[in-house]
């Protein structure tokens, strides 16, 4: 997730990640979750987001829940932050999602079934469900996917596609650019969707809020495609309830008053009764500091928080607040190491200084005295839930061997002097404490030979565009799942070529790799993807590019009224199975 | 009168201008990498800032830049948000009601609770009460704000569950934010909501105003002992006129000036934005919104809101200049 205009360079970078996937996630069919998988193509409404046995649920009342800061927009295709995805999630459905509790176990949704795959993995099926209308009333059909696609695919250069990053991202650009070559609606119930290139990560990038299919009724009556975006009543929430962000899921938005509270009612009529919303209202209260956030828990104001500081789970729980189990982590802090900085190598382009710095850190005293043990040290160079994750060997800790690795790499002296870098004015979910992490990793390397110095730049003005434009030679830096696949981690975050070049963000040239990526976003099949990127992941083992610190789950908390929670590391909870003890 | 009013609004024109260059400059020398950098964020590159600087008009001449805001700005057009593209005028009109309401309940606090004091603490010099009054106030002056909303909040709310530790009205509630104060919002709503909304102000007011509170009580003892020496009020006493008649005519008349103007500039300081406050409070008012546009380099917004902030300080300070001469009939405005 990430803020509202920020990332389009992925979508330079997706550009020429165009590939293609028959992969067929299987939703698994039991857990916590009592998902309802669904295989084949039905009729039968059967919903994605089921947890919690009825029987047991308390219907009604009114939940207060705290995100970290406001909603961008209240258009899902316009956002890219978590704050605005969690609260569209809850209204507006795609083809494909989530089994709930997970990172990477593509079901249907809308679609009553997974689709089926051409030969050439160009052409995706789709069956719809039927029966589904709209929170407006309208009907739930193929036309009405297809308008969306269209729709998204067509936005002008401007604000819309600006604001529209993730379709840019996923398919590579817009209009002519965009790897979509075509969508039709051959019935009422089918809808078809053809490639110009396989692209592997297509079914689990559509899990995305972002490709939630709204009402063209509405979309058309709000003239939703109209800028700028300031002016955009449907953008900005501003019109009516059931004429704004009209999905088909389980709430209907309400109103949004920014920066105070967004508000979801029950929606009435959902699709699938046995999976309808216990709650008749939720209220997001957008909080701008953790403290607040957790008074606001204890003293009862709220009912759950998305967030709270890892500094206070014990205090939470102590207050008897529940921890959310968010389950595998979908992020990853790095200790970057920047082998060219200015067009200069760097002491980290030689492997040994690479290696000491790896050796020297004590990962698991950090994960111990910042995450309050909502943390692991990663075993490998993205979470482990991430599909295609392959574990491989990492440096372990080792003073000694560091210094020996520092030794041999012949780098004396004043070369010894090293800056490293950390963010200011911003805590992020794998990074609770930027300057304790950095201060601690400072002391760890100067236990074996270096000489540092601790730097700090602003997070948003200064630190991300020095930091990818390839500035800093040693920083923290690290990532959140848009979708928990290699592809997002490996090749779109950090270490695909950019213009043919490596990225200025880590100066790691291998050629090899960036093949192996490129090839791996247009294998056909999933076994022949994980295949190509294990063997990244291999040569990443080889050349330590970079320092895997920490998979953390970000932990947020609710209030021992709340039940049927069922949490994420992706950020993407479904509130209809939550229901509130009286 | 009118014309010393006249008169003082139209200095006020050069004032706000001189400000919104200094302000325009200002904010375009901060460090960082610019605002088409900040809008972009993480992946900014050549191209994209190129394409939100052409956009947004940010390759134009700065006295371009400047005079395409100000015209747009006497059309009352203060412009949108880089960050969220909103209007800046139409999220002042949602937040500045929230800050006008703290100011107010804060004041109310301030004034209520200091001037008494003062006055206690005047009326007994050197006593053990005036001890007990000063040691307030320099409590008050020295506890920073968030210090004493975080203990407030905990012993009020967490512990005790008396008063609620966040925003302007309980979220569950349904009140349509009609004007967005929420106290004239839940006198609307019915139902006696006006309760809650004035339960929620208590907190964040007595931390808001415990500043202001020991200024006023220290300005108000030690300019009711001023005016106590004073030739005139030794007459007065002499003359035979009861002590409340020499205290209220004599005493206080003049003793309120200086409080006067200290309690003006407490309240436009306050009405700019009660930024600790409010963060502690989850207050929706303008404070928070200054700072998180500072940090993201909004320059539309932070111009804006510090001229409307300087508009209103300047509005207080006249509202202050005349309420002086109904407070003492010898100063006239000419």
């Amino acid at each position: 997730m990430r803020n509202k205009l920020g990332p389009l360079l992925a979508i330079a970078v997706l550009a020429a990640a165009a590939c293609g996937s028959s992969a067929t996630p299987v939703p698994a069919t039991s857990g916590p979750t009592a998902i309802t998988p669904t295989t084949a193509p039905t009729t039968a409404p059967t919903s994605a987001v089921t947890a919690t046995p009825a029987s047991t649920a308390v219907e009604g009342g009114s939940m207060v829940y705290a995100l970290n800061g406001d909603m961008a927009l209240a258009d899902p295709s316009l956002v890219s932050d978590g704050n605005s995805l969690f609260v569209e999630a809850q209204v507006v459905q795609g083809l494909l999602g989530l089994q709930p509790g997970t990172i990477s176990t593509v079901i249907p949704v809308l679609a009553a079934a997974l689709p089926t795959v051409s030969s050439d993995g160009l052409t995706y099926t789709f069956t719809l469900r039927t029966g589904i209308q709209f929170q407006d009333g309208t009907p739930f059909n193929a036309d009405a996917v297809v308008f969306n696609y269209k729709r998204w695919q067509n936005y002008p250069a401007g604000d819309l596609q600006t604001d529209a990053y993730y379709y840019g991202a996923v398919f590579g650009g817009f209009g002519t650019n965009s790897n979509v070559a075509s969508v039709s609606a051959p019935d009422e119930q089918t809808f078809v969707i053809t490639l110009k290139t396989p692209q592997s990560n297509f079914e689990l990038a559509s899990t995305l809020a972002v490709f939630g299919i709204q009402s063209p009724t509405a979309l058309q009556k709000g003239n939703a495609d109209s800028t700028p975006i300031a002016q955009n009543k449907y953008a900005q929430g501003q019109l009516p309830q059931g004429q704004d962000m009209v999905g088909t899921g389980p709430f209907i938005f309400k109103e949004w008053v920014p920066t105070d509270h967004i508000t979801l009612v029950k929606n009435p009529n959902y699709w699938d009764a046995a999976n309808a919303a216990h709650l008749d209202q939720v209220t997001f209260k957008p909080f701008g500091d953790s403290t607040a956030t957790l008074q606001a828990l204890q003293s009862g104001g709220v009912d759950a928080a998305f967030s709270i500081s890892p500094l206070d789970v014990k205090t939470a729980q102590s207050s008897g607040l529940t921890i959310i189990d968010r389950g595998a982590s979908c992020n990853q802090l790095n200790l970057d190491m920047n082998q060219s900085v200015g067009g200069k190598a760097t002491i980290y382009a030689n492997k040994n200084v690479r290696l000491a710095v790896a050796e020297a850190v004590n990962k698991q005293s950090y994960v111990d005295a910042f995450y309050s043990g909502l943390g692991k040290v990663p075993t490998g160079f993205m979470p482990p839930a991430t599909a295609g994750f392959k574990a491989e060997t990492l440096p372990a800790y080792s003073v000694s061997q560091a210094k020996a690795d520092l030794s041999a790499s012949g780098v004396t002296g004043s070369a010894l002097n090293i800056d490293l870098y950390y963010p200011s004015n911003v805590v992020r979910p794998y990074m609770p404490d930027p300057k304790g992490i950095a201060t601690a990793i400072a002391n760890d390397l100067t236990a074996v030979g270096f000489t540092v110095t601790l730097k700090t730049e602003d997070w948003g003005p200064s630190y991300i565009p020095d930091a990818t434009a390839g500035k800093l030679p040693l920083y923290l830096f690290g990532w959140t799942c848009d979708w928990a696949g290699a592809d997002n981690f490996l090749y779109t975050a950090w270490f695909g070529y950019q213009n043919g070049k490596p990225n200025p963000q880590f100066g790691w040239a291998n050629a090899q790799a960036n093949t192996d990526m490129t090839q791996a976003l247009q294998a056909t099949t999933t076994d022949a993807a994980n295949a190509l990127w294990g063997q990244v992941q291999d040569l990443l083992a080889q050349d330590v590019p970079t320092v895997p610190i920490v998979n953390s789950q970000p932990p947020g908390a609710y209030s021992s009224k709340v039940h049927g929670y069922v949490g994420a590391s992706n950020g993407i909870e479904y509130l209809n199975t939550v229901w509130l003890s009286q | 009168m009118a014309r010393f009013i006249v008169r003082r609004l139209l200095v006020a024109i050069p004032v706000l201008l001189g400000l919104s260059v200094i302000l325009f400059l200002f904010l375009r020398l901060l460090p960082g990498s610019g605002p088409a950098v900040a809008i972009l964020g993480q992946h900014a590159t050549p191209q994209l800032i190129a394409q939100i600087t052409a956009v947004e008009g940010l390759d134009k001449p700065l006295y371009v830049q400047y005079f395409d805001y100000l015209g747009r700005l006497l059309h009352g057009d203060f412009g949108a948000s880089f960050i969220d593209g909103r209007e800046v005028a139409a999220t002042f009109l949602v937040r500045f009601p929230a800050t006008v309401e703290l100011t107010i309940g804060a004041m109310i606090f301030a004034v209520g609770l200091g001037i008494p004091l003062g006055r206690l603490a005047a009326r007994h010099p050197d006593s053990w009460i005036d001890g007990v009054v000063t040691v307030i106030s320099l409590f008050g002056i020295s506890i920073p704000v968030f210090v004493l909303g975080y203990t407030l909040a905990f012993i009020f709310g967490v512990e005790l569950h008396w008063l609620p530790t966040f925003g302007q009205l309980d979220p569950r509630l349904p009140i349509n934010p009609v004007t967005h104060f929420a106290i004239i919002d839940a006198i609307l709503a019915g139902h006696w909501y006006v309760i809650d909304a004035v339960s929620h102000l208590i907190l964040p007011s007595i931390a808001l105003g415990t500043i202001p509170l020991a200024v006023f009580t220290r300005i108000t003892r030690a300019s009711v002992i001023d005016v106590s020496n004073e030739d005139y009020v030794r007459t007065a006493r002499a003359k035979g006129l009861t002590e409340r008649r020499v205290n209220s005519r004599h005493i206080m008349r003049n003793a309120w000036l200086p409080v006067t103007t200290v309690i003006g500039l407490e309240t436009g300081a306050l009405l700019a934005g009660a930024v600790l406050t409010e963060t502690v409070f989850t207050w929706n008012g303008v404070g928070s919104w200054v700072v998180s546009s500072i940090e993201n380099h909004d320059y539309i917004v932070v111009q804006s809101l510090i001229l409307i902030f300087a508009t209103i300080f300047l509005t207080v300070n006249l509202i202050v200049d005349v309420g002086y001469a109904f407070l003492n009939p010898r100063i006239r405005y000419g």
